[in-house]
């Protein structure tokens, strides 16, 4: 009995010394390569990218690690793997939203010396603008988003240019199955796009990164706030307040829409289901108040590399591959995004691309992010005034960029 | 081989390392950060704060109002389920045989991780899919799909509904542990004074009981308190807040808003109403069951 207790104890202890080598071992021969944190890859592009570099570039090889689709979720992983240090991750495939967070906390490299020339004339400006925290770039941009209103042509003979023609014709064209005007309501990032577009329409604005000022106190806000909730019920369906791009592209694409306000990759979607029904879709830049310029919000994604990367050269140098015109049309072609060099956006996109705004480019971006969408959120649902939600949104807002202390 | 008592002491070496290391350290160091100011604006770098983290959290509406989302789902959840716990636990105590086969049919749900079950209830109040919009829809009590997850009520009936189905079962074992501890020939004496149903769980069941309600009831309340994963998995918080807990709040402050200093505050002034919690609960039902004996 005791013979096979002692027996059993030194098999344990063997099995655990060994289990305790293996991992080291493991994680050592983890060091040789390079990794990336990206989005699902449905189409499979990322991963014949990476293989084409790891080829055709020999040297330490890049592993691609397929993330969560959210965002968000891709964001704290990368947040938790740079605070521990641990450099689980070289490079950042990274939403403009991020560039302030990251670069203020130290985990992103320099870049600024980086693109060559012909790539700071080719690419948008506001994409290397995006990309940069207090002068330095940090992010080599990749893809460009903006919001665009899409409209049915068949029913609309002349697009709307001022938020009152929009509501006009959507009123004038909606009918028992069909709406006027689709837009995202749902508490999350993707009303913060819109309303800003509805917002900087009527000449407002809401935080001024270079004075780190809160301009949201005015009267161009209560008028942006009230033009979304009168459209609820009236041009939009009432549950308009929890869609987001996909429920809005859905109901459009089946034909119960006038117009809807999305993102470029619906024009690509619905060219490649074909049918008579694209034929019958527009696109036209967002409606403004009269005096004032459309701006859509610009949406992107460019490539980071780790400040704590152990080999930040071989890193440029996958970055580099990706960004060149004959890597992002592979993107482009299988995917449907659009490249952020004017020589491959198409020329429909065009306009609507080069006058996209920024959104804040700050460290506390997620912060006032959360904010705004919470107290527009109860503004649109009537749970509070629109005076209100500006009042708290303009206070929490001045606090938490004095450093968030009462 | 003679051990000295000096010798002796260092057996309990591994136990206090690691406890040390596992729980004091964490602890203490989450007690110091919270008095000070550390996230992006101060470079990651510590600086003293005094009580201002704790002042935030005073006037933080965010915090209050998560504070009172997880006080409606503890205490809301924590009642169903030590209702549905108990009669189930008495019912299984009467049974002759089977009780083994019960005990285990019970207790599966409890043995789910969270995250997994967290994501079948989700898909179970899925908008247009789910199947309790089938059910309902099929019987013709509604015409057509309830968005479960979208409103603030449903979306937190859904939440407290997914939790007792997970956490009944473990109010149930210890429950039913407390009862078969209960000696029987005091039932016995209660039939011979001519104590009915009532009289013999009032007098006998109850008080004998105390201690298991007590352990089981601090137990889960702690554990509600701290609810996460089902949380951020069936709803992240939302619709507009209305189910974001403590724990979602904190999560976001440490991991998205990377305020170490303020996100270890909003830890630590929780763990305080926990322990008033505890406190209370104990006054409540242990004081009473020292005075019985």
């Amino acid at each position: 009995m005791s013979s096979k207790r002692a027996a059993a104890r030194v098999f344990f202890w063997t099995a655990l010394a060994i289990l305790l080598i293996a991992s080291f071992r493991g994680s050592q021969s983890d060091s040789g390569g390079l990794s990336i944190l990206m989005e699902p890859d449905g189409t499979g592009v990322w991963r014949d990218l990476v293989a084409e570099f790891n080829r055709e570039y020999p040297g330490a090889p890049i592993r691609l690690i397929e993330g969560p689709p959210a965002t968000n979720t891709r964001e704290d992983m990368y947040s938790t793997s740079f605070l521990s240090g641990e450099a689980a991750y070289d490079i950042v495939y990274c939403d403009g939203i991020w560039v302030a967070k990251f670069a203020a906390a130290g985990w992103l490299a320099d870049l600024s010396s980086r693109p060559t020339a012909d790539d700071r004339a080719d690419f948008l400006p506001v994409e290397f603008e995006a990309g940069s925290y207090q002068g330095k770039l940090y992010r080599m941009p990749a893809f460009t988003d903006a919001g665009v209103l899409f409209y049915r042509k068949d029913l609309v003979s002349k697009p709307p240019e001022t938020f009152e023609q929009l509501s006009m014709l959507a009123q004038a064209m909606q009918t028992e199955d069909r709406w006027g005007f689709l837009w995202q309501g749902k508490q999350y990032e993707g009303l913060v796009t819109v309303f800003l577009e509805v917002l900087r329409g009527f000449g407002g604005e809401w935080i001024d990164a270079q004075t780190r000022e809160v301009k949201i106190d005015s009267p161009e806000t209560i008028q942006a706030i009230t033009f979304l909730k009168n459209t609820i019920g009236t041009i939009s369906p009432p549950s308009v307040t929890t869609y987001a791009e996909e429920d809005t592209r859905n109901i459009f694409q089946n034909g119960r829409a006038v117009f809807l306000r999305n993102w470029p990759y619906v024009w690509t979607l619905i060219q490649q289901a074909g049918g008579s029904f694209s034929q019958q879709i527009a696109m036209t830049p967002m409606v403004h108040a009269p005096g004032f310029a459309s701006a859509p919000t610009l949406g992107g994604w460019g490539f980071a590399i780790a400040s704590q990367s152990r080999d930040p050269g071989r890193a440029w140098q996958f970055v580099e591959f990706l960004t060149r015109p004959e890597q992002l049309i592979q993107v482009q072609q299988r995917q449907g995004r659009i490249p952020s060099r004017r020589s491959m956006i198409p020329a429909e996109f065009l306009p609507i691309l080069t006058s996209a705004r920024m959104r804040p480019v700050i460290p506390e971006y997620a912060q006032a992010s959360d904010i705004l969408q919470r107290w527009l959120s109860a503004a649109l649902a009537g749970r509070v005034t629109p005076e209100k939600a500006v009042s708290e949104i303009a206070t929490e807002t001045s606090l938490l960029l004095k450093g968030g202390r009462p | 081989l003679i051990i000295g008592r000096g010798q002796r002491a260092w057996f309990y070496a591994p136990a206090a390392i690691l406890l040390v290391l596992g729980i004091a350290y964490p602890i203490a160091r989450t007690v110091l950060l919270s008095f000070s100011h550390l996230n992006l604006t101060t470079g990651f770098q510590p600086r003293f704060a005094g009580m201002e983290n704790y002042l935030r959290v005073l006037s933080d509406s965010r915090f209050v109002n998560s504070l009172g989302v997880t006080a409606i789902f503890s205490i809301i959840s924590v009642a169903l389920e030590f209702g549905i716990g108990l009669g189930l636990a008495l019912a299984a105590n009467k049974l002759v045989r089977g009780q083994a086969l019960v005990r285990s049919i019970f207790l599966a749900p409890w043995t789910l991780p969270t995250a997994i079950l967290a994501l079948l209830w989700a898909w179970i109040f899925n908008d247009p899919y789910g199947a309790v919009n089938a059910l309902l829809q099929n019987s013709g009590v509604i015409s057509r799909p309830v968005a479960w997850l979208a409103t603030p009520a449903t979306a937190m009936s859904a939440i407290i509904i997914a939790d007792v189905w997970k956490t009944t079962p473990f109010i149930f074992l210890v429950l039913l542990a407390g009862l078969q501890n209960i000696p029987k020939d005091l039932y016995e004496a209660m039939e011979i004074d001519g104590g009915g149903a009532w009289a013999k769980f009032r007098y006998v069941t109850w008080p004998f009981l105390l201690p298991f309600v007590f352990i089981s009831l601090v137990f889960r309340i702690i554990q509600a308190f701290a609810i996460f994963d089902l949380v951020w998995v069936m709803t992240g918080g939302g619709p507009g807040g209305s189910t974001e807990t403590v724990s979602v709040y904190s999560y976001q402050t440490y991991m998205r808003y990377l305020d170490i200093g303020y996100g270890s505050a909003q830890a630590a002034a929780t763990v305080v109403i926990l322990a008033g919690v505890a406190g209370f609960l104990y006054w409540l039902l242990l004081r009473r069951y020292a005075r019985t004996f």
